[in-house]
Protein backbone atom coordinates (compact mmCIF):
# COMPACT_ATOMS: atom_id res chain seq x y z
CA UNK A 1 0.00 0.00 0.00
CA UNK A 2 1.67 3.55 -1.04
CA UNK A 3 1.55 6.72 1.36
CA UNK A 4 0.14 9.35 -0.29
CA UNK A 5 2.96 12.45 -1.32
CA UNK A 6 2.79 16.00 -1.40
CA UNK A 7 4.91 16.87 -3.57
CA UNK A 8 7.09 20.96 -3.60
CA UNK A 9 7.22 20.97 -7.73
CA UNK A 10 9.71 23.98 -7.83
CA UNK A 11 11.41 25.41 -10.24
CA UNK A 12 14.83 25.36 -8.83
CA UNK A 13 14.05 21.80 -6.46
CA UNK A 14 11.88 19.71 -5.76
CA UNK A 15 10.77 18.57 -2.38
CA UNK A 16 8.25 15.20 -1.51
CA UNK A 17 6.64 14.88 2.03
CA UNK A 18 5.34 11.34 2.11
CA UNK A 19 2.41 11.07 4.80
CA UNK A 20 3.51 9.18 8.15
CA UNK A 21 6.77 10.14 7.40
CA UNK A 22 7.52 13.68 6.69
CA UNK A 23 10.57 14.94 3.83
CA UNK A 24 11.80 12.34 2.32
CA UNK A 25 13.12 14.05 -0.94
CA UNK A 26 15.36 17.54 -1.82
CA UNK A 27 16.59 17.64 -4.98
CA UNK A 28 17.33 19.91 -7.69
CA UNK A 29 14.55 19.61 -10.41
CA UNK A 30 17.16 19.00 -12.70
CA UNK A 31 17.31 15.64 -15.77
CA UNK A 32 20.46 15.18 -17.52
CA UNK A 33 19.32 13.30 -20.74
CA UNK A 34 21.31 11.48 -23.51
CA UNK A 35 20.92 13.40 -26.25
CA UNK A 36 20.76 11.09 -29.00
CA UNK A 37 18.75 8.21 -27.55
CA UNK A 38 16.43 10.17 -25.02
CA UNK A 39 17.59 8.30 -22.05
CA UNK A 40 17.78 9.31 -18.88
CA UNK A 41 21.16 9.11 -17.28
CA UNK A 42 20.65 11.28 -13.82
CA UNK A 43 18.13 13.52 -12.00
CA UNK A 44 18.15 15.60 -8.84
CA UNK A 45 21.52 16.90 -7.54
CA UNK A 46 23.71 14.44 -9.87
CA UNK A 47 21.79 16.34 -12.65
CA UNK A 48 22.07 19.44 -11.12
CA UNK A 49 26.50 19.00 -10.86
CA UNK A 50 26.14 18.70 -14.43
CA UNK A 51 24.45 21.53 -15.99
CA UNK A 52 27.06 23.45 -18.27
CA UNK A 53 30.16 21.40 -17.54
CA UNK A 54 28.19 17.85 -20.08
CA UNK A 55 29.83 16.73 -23.40
CA UNK A 56 27.65 17.58 -26.43
CA UNK A 57 25.65 14.16 -26.19
CA UNK A 58 24.30 15.24 -22.76
CA UNK A 59 22.11 17.38 -21.62
CA UNK A 60 21.01 18.92 -18.36
CA UNK A 61 17.84 20.49 -18.29
CA UNK A 62 14.95 22.30 -15.69
CA UNK A 63 12.18 20.83 -17.10
CA UNK A 64 10.04 23.94 -15.64
CA UNK A 65 10.57 27.69 -16.10
CA UNK A 66 8.26 30.31 -13.96
CA UNK A 67 6.55 27.49 -11.91
CA UNK A 68 5.43 25.90 -15.48
CA UNK A 69 5.84 22.93 -17.07
CA UNK A 70 7.63 23.52 -20.45
CA UNK A 71 8.61 20.41 -21.53
CA UNK A 72 5.83 18.00 -20.80
CA UNK A 73 7.49 14.68 -21.80
CA UNK A 74 10.41 15.05 -19.18
CA UNK A 75 8.44 16.80 -16.33
CA UNK A 76 6.58 13.30 -16.58
CA UNK A 77 9.89 11.41 -16.35
CA UNK A 78 11.19 13.44 -13.72
CA UNK A 79 8.25 12.89 -11.90
CA UNK A 80 7.73 9.27 -12.30
CA UNK A 81 11.80 9.19 -11.36
CA UNK A 82 10.61 10.62 -8.33
CA UNK A 83 7.86 8.53 -7.48
CA UNK A 84 9.80 5.21 -8.15
CA UNK A 85 13.11 6.97 -6.17
CA UNK A 86 10.45 7.54 -2.73
CA UNK A 87 8.95 3.76 -3.45
CA UNK A 88 6.33 4.17 -5.45
CA UNK A 89 5.56 1.40 -8.48
CA UNK A 90 3.03 -0.23 -10.99
CA UNK A 91 1.20 -1.64 -8.23
CA UNK A 92 1.56 0.91 -5.58
CA UNK A 93 -0.58 4.10 -6.67
CA UNK A 94 -0.61 6.50 -4.37
CA UNK A 95 -2.75 9.91 -3.77
CA UNK A 96 -0.81 12.94 -4.39
CA UNK A 97 -0.96 16.88 -3.59
CA UNK A 98 1.23 19.04 -6.05
CA UNK A 99 1.94 22.58 -4.86
CA UNK A 100 2.14 25.09 -7.64
CA UNK A 101 2.25 28.88 -8.61
CA UNK A 102 -1.43 30.26 -8.05
CA UNK A 103 -1.12 32.06 -11.39
CA UNK A 104 -0.67 29.13 -13.31
CA UNK A 105 -3.11 28.93 -16.84
CA UNK A 106 -5.95 25.90 -17.06
CA UNK A 107 -3.54 24.44 -19.33
CA UNK A 108 -0.54 24.52 -17.01
CA UNK A 109 -2.58 22.63 -14.77
CA UNK A 110 -3.86 20.20 -16.67
CA UNK A 111 -0.54 19.40 -17.66
CA UNK A 112 0.93 19.09 -14.13
CA UNK A 113 -1.84 16.58 -12.71
CA UNK A 114 -1.82 14.70 -15.93
CA UNK A 115 1.74 13.79 -15.68
CA UNK A 116 1.50 13.20 -12.04
CA UNK A 117 -1.51 10.58 -13.13
CA UNK A 118 0.79 9.40 -15.89
CA UNK A 119 3.84 8.68 -13.33
CA UNK A 120 1.87 6.63 -11.44
CA UNK A 121 -0.55 8.67 -8.78
CA UNK A 122 -3.91 7.59 -8.04
CA UNK A 123 -5.48 10.79 -7.72
CA UNK A 124 -3.57 14.23 -8.06
CA UNK A 125 -4.74 17.39 -6.99
CA UNK A 126 -3.13 21.21 -6.52
CA UNK A 127 -2.34 23.49 -4.13
CA UNK A 128 -1.47 26.95 -4.34
CA UNK A 129 2.07 27.49 -3.45
CA UNK A 130 1.51 30.75 -0.71
CA UNK A 131 -1.64 28.97 0.83
CA UNK A 132 0.64 26.00 0.92
CA UNK A 133 3.57 28.04 2.45
CA UNK A 134 1.13 30.12 5.09
CA UNK A 135 0.34 26.30 6.86
CA UNK A 136 3.79 24.99 6.10
CA UNK A 137 5.27 28.32 8.19
CA UNK A 138 2.78 27.88 10.80
CA UNK A 139 1.28 31.11 10.45
CA UNK A 140 -2.40 31.16 12.65
CA UNK A 141 -4.73 30.94 9.04
CA UNK A 142 -7.45 29.40 11.27
CA UNK A 143 -8.51 33.10 12.85
CA UNK A 144 -9.95 35.25 11.19
CA UNK A 145 -6.57 37.79 11.24
CA UNK A 146 -4.51 39.30 7.85
CA UNK A 147 -1.66 36.50 7.51
CA UNK A 148 0.06 37.87 4.76
CA UNK A 149 2.85 35.47 3.46
CA UNK A 150 5.38 36.30 0.33
CA UNK A 151 7.03 33.35 -1.56
CA UNK A 152 10.08 33.75 -3.46
CA UNK A 153 10.71 31.22 -5.52
CA UNK A 154 13.13 30.41 -8.31
CA UNK A 155 10.68 31.17 -11.14
CA UNK A 156 7.76 33.61 -9.70
CA UNK A 157 7.06 35.40 -6.90
CA UNK A 158 3.71 35.26 -5.16
CA UNK A 159 2.40 37.34 -1.81
CA UNK A 160 -1.06 36.37 -0.65
CA UNK A 161 -3.38 37.71 2.77
CA UNK A 162 -5.07 34.45 3.79
CA UNK A 163 -7.49 34.74 6.62
CA UNK A 164 -9.93 31.92 8.03
CA UNK A 165 -8.16 29.56 5.43
CA UNK A 166 -8.55 31.37 2.47
CA UNK A 167 -6.90 33.58 -0.22
CA UNK A 168 -8.45 37.03 0.68
CA UNK A 169 -5.75 38.87 -1.79
CA UNK A 170 -3.19 37.31 -3.94
CA UNK A 171 -0.28 39.00 -6.91
CA UNK A 172 2.28 37.08 -8.76
CA UNK A 173 4.52 37.43 -10.75
CA UNK A 174 6.73 35.23 -12.98
CA UNK A 175 10.10 36.75 -11.64
CA UNK A 176 12.06 34.65 -9.15
CA UNK A 177 15.65 33.91 -8.39
CA UNK A 178 16.73 32.37 -11.53
CA UNK A 179 16.05 36.01 -13.25
CA UNK A 180 18.44 37.27 -10.87
CA UNK A 181 20.89 34.63 -11.43
CA UNK A 182 20.42 35.44 -15.12
CA UNK A 183 20.70 39.32 -14.69
CA UNK A 184 23.92 38.96 -13.04
CA UNK A 185 24.91 36.84 -16.06
CA UNK A 186 23.82 39.56 -18.86
CA UNK A 187 25.48 42.46 -16.26
CA UNK A 188 29.22 40.45 -16.17
CA UNK A 189 28.91 39.55 -20.19
CA UNK A 190 27.43 43.34 -20.78
CA UNK A 191 30.04 45.22 -18.62
CA UNK A 192 33.42 42.93 -18.09
CA UNK A 193 32.58 41.10 -21.49
CA UNK A 194 33.15 37.80 -19.80
CA UNK A 195 30.74 34.92 -20.19
CA UNK A 196 29.82 33.03 -16.90
CA UNK A 197 27.21 29.68 -16.62
CA UNK A 198 24.17 29.53 -14.37
CA UNK A 199 25.59 28.00 -11.86
CA UNK A 200 28.28 30.70 -11.50
CA UNK A 201 26.02 33.21 -11.41
CA UNK A 202 24.02 31.54 -8.60
CA UNK A 203 27.17 31.01 -7.12
CA UNK A 204 27.85 35.12 -7.19
CA UNK A 205 24.37 36.15 -5.65
CA UNK A 206 24.77 33.56 -2.47
CA UNK A 207 27.91 35.10 -1.70
CA UNK A 208 27.71 39.11 -2.46
CA UNK A 209 24.34 39.09 -3.62
CA UNK A 210 22.05 41.80 -1.75
CA UNK A 211 19.28 43.64 -2.35
CA UNK A 212 20.02 46.47 0.16
CA UNK A 213 23.56 47.77 1.39
CA UNK A 214 24.65 45.18 4.06
CA UNK A 215 27.09 45.70 6.82
CA UNK A 216 29.85 42.89 5.86
CA UNK A 217 30.20 43.64 2.15
CA UNK A 218 33.18 41.93 0.59
CA UNK A 219 34.23 41.52 -3.39
CA UNK A 220 33.94 38.44 -5.34
CA UNK A 221 36.49 37.00 -7.81
CA UNK A 222 34.72 35.69 -10.92
CA UNK A 223 35.88 33.30 -13.41
CA UNK A 224 34.36 33.12 -16.90
CA UNK A 225 35.58 32.92 -20.54
CA UNK A 226 36.54 36.60 -22.11
CA UNK A 227 34.45 37.54 -24.98
CA UNK A 228 36.80 39.29 -26.94
CA UNK A 229 39.82 36.68 -26.56
CA UNK A 230 37.82 33.21 -25.67
CA UNK A 231 40.64 32.78 -22.91
CA UNK A 232 40.06 31.63 -19.30
CA UNK A 233 39.96 35.42 -17.57
CA UNK A 234 39.48 36.39 -13.61
CA UNK A 235 37.05 39.69 -13.06
CA UNK A 236 36.48 41.43 -9.18
CA UNK A 237 32.78 42.17 -8.57
CA UNK A 238 31.92 44.63 -5.64
CA UNK A 239 28.16 43.95 -4.26
CA UNK A 240 27.29 47.59 -5.50
CA UNK A 241 27.65 46.61 -9.21
CA UNK A 242 25.23 43.18 -8.40
CA UNK A 243 22.87 44.97 -6.36
CA UNK A 244 22.76 47.89 -9.94
CA UNK A 245 22.45 43.96 -11.59
CA UNK A 246 19.80 42.56 -10.43
CA UNK A 247 17.71 45.88 -9.16
CA UNK A 248 15.33 45.50 -12.02
CA UNK A 249 14.29 42.02 -10.69
CA UNK A 250 14.19 43.29 -7.27
CA UNK A 251 12.08 45.89 -7.69
CA UNK A 252 9.46 44.19 -10.04
CA UNK A 253 9.13 41.62 -6.26
CA UNK A 254 9.21 44.16 -4.40
CA UNK A 255 5.86 46.17 -6.42
CA UNK A 256 4.17 43.18 -6.72
CA UNK A 257 4.21 42.92 -2.55
CA UNK A 258 3.20 46.21 -2.55
CA UNK A 259 0.22 45.79 -4.86
CA UNK A 260 -0.69 42.95 -3.00
CA UNK A 261 -1.27 45.29 0.20
CA UNK A 262 -3.02 47.97 -1.66
CA UNK A 263 -5.70 44.95 -2.31
CA UNK A 264 -6.27 43.71 1.33
CA UNK A 265 -9.60 45.23 2.74
CA UNK A 266 -8.57 47.56 5.51
CA UNK A 267 -9.91 45.17 8.63
CA UNK A 268 -7.14 43.07 7.56
CA UNK A 269 -4.32 45.63 6.54
CA UNK A 270 -4.07 46.68 9.98
CA UNK A 271 -3.07 42.97 11.13
CA UNK A 272 0.04 43.28 8.78
CA UNK A 273 1.34 46.46 11.26
CA UNK A 274 1.34 44.75 14.03
CA UNK A 275 1.88 40.77 12.78
CA UNK A 276 3.89 41.79 9.88
CA UNK A 277 4.62 39.96 6.71
CA UNK A 278 6.21 36.28 5.95
CA UNK A 279 9.02 35.70 3.62
CA UNK A 280 9.76 32.00 2.54
CA UNK A 281 11.37 30.20 -0.15
CA UNK A 282 14.80 30.39 -1.15
CA UNK A 283 14.95 33.98 -3.06
CA UNK A 284 13.55 35.00 0.24
CA UNK A 285 16.84 34.45 1.41
CA UNK A 286 18.89 37.23 -0.70
CA UNK A 287 20.81 39.11 1.79
CA UNK A 288 18.81 42.84 2.52
CA UNK A 289 15.74 41.91 0.50
CA UNK A 290 13.47 41.71 3.92
CA UNK A 291 14.69 45.20 4.78
CA UNK A 292 14.32 46.08 1.50
CA UNK A 293 10.84 45.36 1.54
CA UNK A 294 10.04 46.34 5.16
CA UNK A 295 11.86 49.71 4.03
CA UNK A 296 9.18 50.36 0.98
CA UNK A 297 6.07 49.29 2.74
CA UNK A 298 6.89 50.53 6.22
CA UNK A 299 5.19 47.09 7.14
CA UNK A 300 7.37 44.29 9.67
CA UNK A 301 9.01 41.60 7.42
CA UNK A 302 10.01 38.09 9.35
CA UNK A 303 11.81 35.44 7.54
CA UNK A 304 9.83 31.71 8.27
CA UNK A 305 11.94 29.35 10.36
CA UNK A 306 11.40 26.62 7.34
CA UNK A 307 11.63 28.78 4.66
CA UNK A 308 12.96 26.37 1.96
CA UNK A 309 10.62 23.51 3.19
CA UNK A 310 7.33 25.87 4.14
CA UNK A 311 5.82 24.86 1.16
CA UNK A 312 6.19 20.84 1.18
CA UNK A 313 5.31 20.97 4.62
CA UNK A 314 2.18 22.84 4.16
CA UNK A 315 1.43 20.46 1.36
CA UNK A 316 2.07 17.82 3.38
CA UNK A 317 -0.52 18.84 6.27
CA UNK A 318 -2.79 19.06 3.67
CA UNK A 319 -2.43 14.98 2.68
CA UNK A 320 -2.37 14.39 6.35
CA UNK A 321 -5.93 15.80 6.80
CA UNK A 322 -6.84 14.67 3.22
CA UNK A 323 -10.73 14.64 3.77
CA UNK A 324 -11.00 17.81 6.12
CA UNK A 325 -8.48 19.89 3.79
CA UNK A 326 -10.03 18.84 0.05
CA UNK A 327 -11.84 21.58 0.29
CA UNK A 328 -8.07 23.52 -0.54
CA UNK A 329 -7.85 21.66 -3.64
CA UNK A 330 -7.38 24.41 -6.69
CA UNK A 331 -10.45 24.22 -8.38
CA UNK A 332 -12.53 23.30 -5.45
CA UNK A 333 -13.77 26.66 -4.21
CA UNK A 334 -15.55 27.39 -7.44
CA UNK B 1 -58.20 7.24 -7.47
CA UNK B 2 -55.51 5.08 -6.47
CA UNK B 3 -53.69 6.56 -8.94
CA UNK B 4 -54.25 9.54 -7.87
CA UNK B 5 -52.83 8.51 -4.19
CA UNK B 6 -49.76 6.99 -5.47
CA UNK B 7 -48.80 10.22 -7.58
CA UNK B 8 -49.44 12.20 -4.20
CA UNK B 9 -47.62 10.18 -2.46
CA UNK B 10 -44.81 10.08 -4.38
CA UNK B 11 -44.47 13.45 -4.29
CA UNK B 12 -44.67 13.92 -0.70
CA UNK B 13 -41.67 11.43 -0.51
CA UNK B 14 -39.95 13.16 -3.05
CA UNK B 15 -40.57 16.84 -1.00
CA UNK B 16 -39.61 14.63 2.21
CA UNK B 17 -36.26 13.31 0.12
CA UNK B 18 -35.13 17.04 -0.77
CA UNK B 19 -35.78 19.17 2.51
CA UNK B 20 -33.77 16.30 4.25
CA UNK B 21 -30.96 16.63 1.83
CA UNK B 22 -31.10 20.25 1.58
CA UNK B 23 -30.48 20.70 5.49
CA UNK B 24 -27.57 18.19 5.47
CA UNK B 25 -26.20 19.68 2.98
CA UNK B 26 -26.57 22.84 4.93
CA UNK B 27 -24.94 20.86 7.92
CA UNK B 28 -22.59 19.21 5.74
CA UNK B 29 -21.30 22.88 5.11
CA UNK B 30 -20.62 24.22 8.59
CA UNK B 31 -19.32 20.75 9.63
CA UNK B 32 -16.95 20.50 6.76
CA UNK B 33 -15.65 24.16 7.48
CA UNK B 34 -15.39 23.60 11.15
CA UNK B 35 -13.38 20.55 10.36
CA UNK B 36 -11.03 22.50 7.98
CA UNK B 37 -10.38 24.96 10.58
CA UNK B 38 -9.33 22.64 13.02
CA UNK B 39 -7.27 20.67 10.46
CA UNK B 40 -5.50 24.15 10.39
CA UNK B 41 -4.91 25.06 13.89
CA UNK B 42 -1.35 25.44 15.24
CA UNK B 43 -2.06 22.09 17.62
CA UNK B 44 -3.39 20.16 14.74
CA UNK B 45 0.27 21.29 12.13
CA UNK B 46 2.83 20.68 14.79
CA UNK B 47 2.80 17.20 13.98
CA UNK B 48 3.34 17.54 10.37
CA UNK B 49 5.73 20.39 10.98
CA UNK B 50 8.03 18.29 13.47
CA UNK B 51 7.64 14.77 11.95
CA UNK B 52 8.88 16.90 8.38
CA UNK B 53 11.95 18.54 10.03
CA UNK B 54 12.89 15.54 11.79
CA UNK B 55 13.10 13.37 8.74
CA UNK B 56 15.03 15.84 7.04
CA UNK B 57 17.55 16.50 9.31
CA UNK B 58 18.11 12.81 9.73
CA UNK B 59 18.58 12.76 6.24
CA UNK B 60 21.09 15.64 5.95
CA UNK B 61 22.45 13.74 9.06
CA UNK B 62 23.27 11.00 7.04
CA UNK B 63 25.10 12.86 4.42
CA UNK B 64 22.43 12.00 1.64
CA UNK B 65 20.33 15.15 1.95
CA UNK B 66 20.30 18.96 1.77
CA UNK B 67 22.70 21.27 -0.26
CA UNK B 68 25.67 22.41 -0.31
CA UNK B 69 24.99 26.03 -2.26
CA UNK B 70 27.20 27.99 0.11
CA UNK B 71 30.17 25.64 -0.58
CA UNK B 72 30.08 26.00 -4.08
CA UNK B 73 29.56 29.61 -4.20
CA UNK B 74 33.19 29.95 -2.27
CA UNK B 75 34.46 28.02 -5.20
CA UNK B 76 33.02 29.96 -7.41
CA UNK B 77 32.50 33.44 -7.30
Amino acid sequence: MARDLAIDLGTANTLVYMKGRGIVLNEPSVIALNRQTGEVLATGREAWQMIGRTPGYIVAVRPLRGGAITDFEITERMIRLLLQRVGVSRFTRPKVVICVPSAITEVERRAVTDAARRAGAADANLIEQPMAAAIGADLPIDEPVGNMVIDIGGGTSETAVISLGGIVALEAVRVGSFDIDAAIQNYVRREHGIAIGERTAEEIKVAIGSADPTHDENQAEVRGRDLMTGLPKTVLLTPEEVRFAIEDVVSSIVSSVIRCLSKAPPELSQDFLVRGMYLVGGGGLLRGLAERIERETEVPVRMSNVPLEAVVLGAGHVIEHYEALRSMFMGARH
Amino acid sequence: MTVLIVVIAVVVVVVVAWLITRSRRTDDGVEGFRRQIDALSSDARRPTIDRGLGEEESEEADGSGGTDAQGDADDGA
